[in-house]
C-alpha cells in the first residue's frame, strides 16, 4: 500500500509579531504545525536567530570572539558590528551596567545606551531587542524610559513579569509603541495567566511575546522543553488564544553560566578551549529550544549564530 | 481534543420577545440576543422559528442573513420541523465559520433530515429515537446504528452527525438518568460526535434549583465524553462548570483567570 501523506495541519496557528522599524524589522509567529515541521505545511516564518552584545563590551578573553568584535570599542562600533554577524535576523542588546547587583547606572543613562544601540543597528538594517537588567524594580523603572528614548522604533523590550507588568505595559506599548517581552520561568499556569492580564490592559495580541524562561541543555532543560511544548499544544490544538503568542528565548547567559562554559583550560585540560564549548553549549541549547517551540532564540557568540541559523536554514 | 461547543439556545420562538420580532421582522431583539450569548462563550447559535408552517422559509432566510450578517457569519443551527424553512437558510447560509447544523433528524418520521444535510453538506442533529422516548440503551444505540449507516450511505462523514442522547426529565424518570450517562460513554467510546439539551432534566423544578442541577449533570456528561451542548450561554454558573470541567480534564490549560475567559 502506497504511503499516505497526512500533514498535521491546526485551524489555529501562531500569532504573527513584527518588531523594528522601516528597513529593519523582523516577523515571528505565524505558524499553524509543530514546531519545525515544514513538511506538514509551508512555515510562515522561519524562527529568528539574534546575536547579543552587553554595554559592557564583548568579553575579549575568548579570542573568536575578540577577533570579531575587534576595532569595535564604542557600544556603536559594537552594535554595527554584531549586525554583521552571519545569519543574524536581529541584535539584542544586554543592559549589564544597569544591573543594582553591578554598576547599578541610572535608568536615563541606560535608556541613552539602548539608544545609542538601537540606532546603530537600524543604520545597519536590523531590529533590536532590548533586554532589561532582570530585576523587578529596576526594569520597571527603566523600561519605560527606554521604551520613551526608542519612540518610534518599535523596539522588543524584555522582559515585564507578574510583579511588574502594568506599568511597562502601558509604557512601553501604549504610550511609546513599542513591543513587550512577557515572562514566566518555567510555570505554564503563570504564563497563560500573564497574558490574560497583559490583554486585559488592551494590549493586542501582536504587541507581545512570551519568554517562558530558559535554562542551558542539561541544567533542568527538560522543564523549559515540556513548559514551551505544552504551550504550544495548547495554542495549537485546543486553540488558546492566550498562549498563541511567539516566543523568544535568550540562551546566551545560561549557556555561558554553566561550568562547561566557564571553567578554565588550564583547569580542564581535557575539555579544550573554553570558546568552544561555551558556543557547543549555545548551539545545543538553541536547537533544543527551537524544536520544543520557540520562535526566537538569542545567543552571543557569532559562531553560534551561523550555526544555528544554517540548521534552521536546512530544516524549514 | 477538540474545544466543547456550546450551541446557544436563547433565540427560540417560545420566548415572547423573539415569537413578536420574529412575526414583526423586528432585528434588534434577535442581534441582542445572539451577541450576549457569543460573548459569553456560545460557539453555534440555534435558530428555533418553531413549526412556521405558514411563512417559515421566509422567516429563516431573514433569520439567517440577519443574524449573520451582524455577527461575523455566526455557525448556526436552524431548527425548525419545516423542512422547506431548512432549506431555505442553508441556500443564503455563510460557511466562512462552520458548517450550518440541521437540528434535528431522528430515526424516524425526520430520518429524511439526514438526507437533507448529506445532500447540503451540513451538520445535523441526530436524535437517537424513533417515536417518543426510547426504552433503553439497547433501543437507543439501535437508531444511533440505523441512522449512522443511512448517512455512511449517503457518504456523510460520520463527524457531522451530532448524536442527541435524548435528555429526560429527572421528576418522573430518575432512573433513567445514569443509563443516559453511561449512553453518552458509548457514543463517545465509538468516536462520535455528541449533543443534548442538558436544560430538559431540570424541567418541572423550581427556578432556584435548575442551574445547580443543570450544572452538575453537564459535568458528569462532560465526563462520560459529550462533546456539545444546546444551552444557555448567559448562565454563569452552567458556564464556570463547563470551564472547569475543561480545566480539570485538561482540555484548556488553567491560569487564575480561567474563569473570565
Amino acid at each position: 500500500m502506497a504511503f499516505k501523506k497526512d500533514p498535521q495541519v491546526f485551524g489555529a496557528k501562531i500569532t504573527e509579531v513584527a518588531f523594528g522599524a522601516d528597513g529593519a524589522s523582523a516577523v515571528f509567529g505565524g505558524g499553524n504545525t509543530l514546531p519545525l515541521y515544514s513538511f506538514d505545511a509551508e512555515t510562515r516564518h522561519r524562527p529568528l536567530v539574534g546575536i547579543e552584545f552587553s554595554d559592557k563590551g564583548p568579553d575579549r578573553s575568548l579570542p573568536g570572539l575578540a577577533e570579531f568584535y575587534e576595532g569595535a570599542d564604542s557600544l556603536t562600533d559594537v552594535a554595527a558590528r554584531a549586525c554583521m554577524a552571519q545569519g543574524a535576523d536581529f541584535v539584542s542588546l544586554v543592559l549589564e551596567s544597569a544591573d543594582p547587583n553591578g554598576d547599578d547606572i541610572p535608568s536615563e543613562d541606560a535608556a541613552a545606551l539602548a539608544k545609542e544601540a538601537a540606532k546603530a543597528a537600524a543604520g545597519s538594517g536590523k531590529p533590536i531587542v532590548i533586554q532589561g537588567t532582570g530585576n523587578v524594580d529596576k526594569d520597571q523603572e527603566l523600561i519605560p524610559k527606554i521604551a520613551e528614548a526608542l519612540q518610534g522604533m518599535s523596539a522588543l523590550l524584555l522582559s515585564a513579569k507578574e510583579e511588574n507588568y502594568k506599568g511597562i505595559a502601558v509604557a512601553a506599548v501604549t504610550a511609546y509603541g513599542q513591543k513587550i517581552g512577557a515572562e514566566s520561568s518555567v510555570d505554564i499556569n503563570l504564563a497563560k495567566q500573564l497574558n490574560v492580564l497583559i490583554a486585559q490592559m488592551g494590549i493586542q495580541p501582536a504587541d507581545y511575546v512570551m519568554n517562558l524562561g530558559t535554562a542551558a541543555a542539561g541544567y533542568g532543560f527538560e522543564y523549559i522543553a515540556s513548559t514551551i511544548e505544552r504551550v504550544k499544544l495548547a495554542a495549537l490544538s485546543q486553540n488558546d488564544d492566550a498562549l498563541q503568542m511567539p516566543v523568544i528565548t535568550p540562551v546566551a547567559l545560561d549557556a555561558w553560566s554553566v561550568k562547561e562554559a566557564v571553567v578554565s583550560e588550564e583547569d580542564f585540560p581535557e575539555w579544550g578551549p573554553r570558546e568552544e564549548r561555551g558556543v557547543q553549549m549555545e548551539i545545543s541549547t538553541a536547537a533544543a529550544a527551537l524544536a520544543a517551540g520557540s520562535d526566537a532564540v538569542i545567543l552571543r557568540h557569532p559562531a553560534s549564530v551561523k550555526t544555528v541559523s544554517e540548521l534552521v536554514t536546512a530544516l524549514v | 481534543m477538540d474545544k466543547f461547543i456550546i450551541i446557544g439556545e436563547r433565540i427560540h420562538c417560545i420566548s415572547p420577545v423573539i415569537k413578536e420580532a420574529l412575526a414583526n421582522r423586528d432585528p434588534a431583539p434577535l442581534i441582542a440576543r445572539g451577541r450576549e450569548q457569543l460573548e459569553s462563550g456560545a460557539t453555534y447559535l440555534d435558530f428555533n422559528i418553531g413549526p412556521a408552517e405558514r411563512d417559515g422559509e421566509e422567516i429563516m432566510k431573514w433569520g439567517v442573513k440577519l443574524l449573520q450578517e451582524n455577527l461575523d457569519n455566526v455557525p448556526l443551527a436552524l431548527d425548525t420541523v419545516n423542512q422547506k424553512a431548512i432549506e431555505a437558510g442553508i441556500s443564503v447560509y455563510n460557511r466562512s465559520k462552520g458548517k450550518p447544523v440541521i437540528n434535528s433528524a431522528d430515526a424516524g418520521d425526520r430520518l429524511d433530515n439526514i438526507d437533507l444535510a448529506a445532500a447540503n453538506d451540513a451538520i445535523v442533529i441526530a436524535l437517537c429515537s424513533k417515536q417518543g422516548v426510547p426504552r433503553d440503551n439497547d433501543e437507543r444505540m439501535q437508531y444511533c446504528q440505523e441512522m449512522l449507516e443511512y448517512a455512511m450511505e449517503l457518504g456523510m462523514d460520520t463527524e457531522d452527525l451530532w448524536f442527541d442522547p435524548l435528555t429526560l426529565v429527572i421528576k418522573g424518570m430518575q432512573e433513567k438518568q445514569v443509563e443516559y450517562l453511561q449512553f453518552i460513554r458509548q457514543l463517545s467510546d465509538m468516536g462520535l460526535n455528541s449533543t443534548a439539551g442538558l436544560s430538559n432534566a431540570s424541567n418541572g423544578m423550581p427556578k432556584e434549583v435548575r442551574p445547580v442541577v443543570d450544572s452538575v449533570l453537564m459535568a458528569m456528561a462532560m465526563e462520560c465524553g459529550l462533546t456539545s451542548a444546546i444551552m444557555n450561554p448567559n448562565d454563569k454558573r452552567l458556564m464556570d462548570t463547563i470551564k472547569t470541567a475543561e480545566v480539570i480534564m485538561n482540555r484548556s490549560l488553567y491560569a487564575d483567570s480561567y474563569l473570565e475567559l
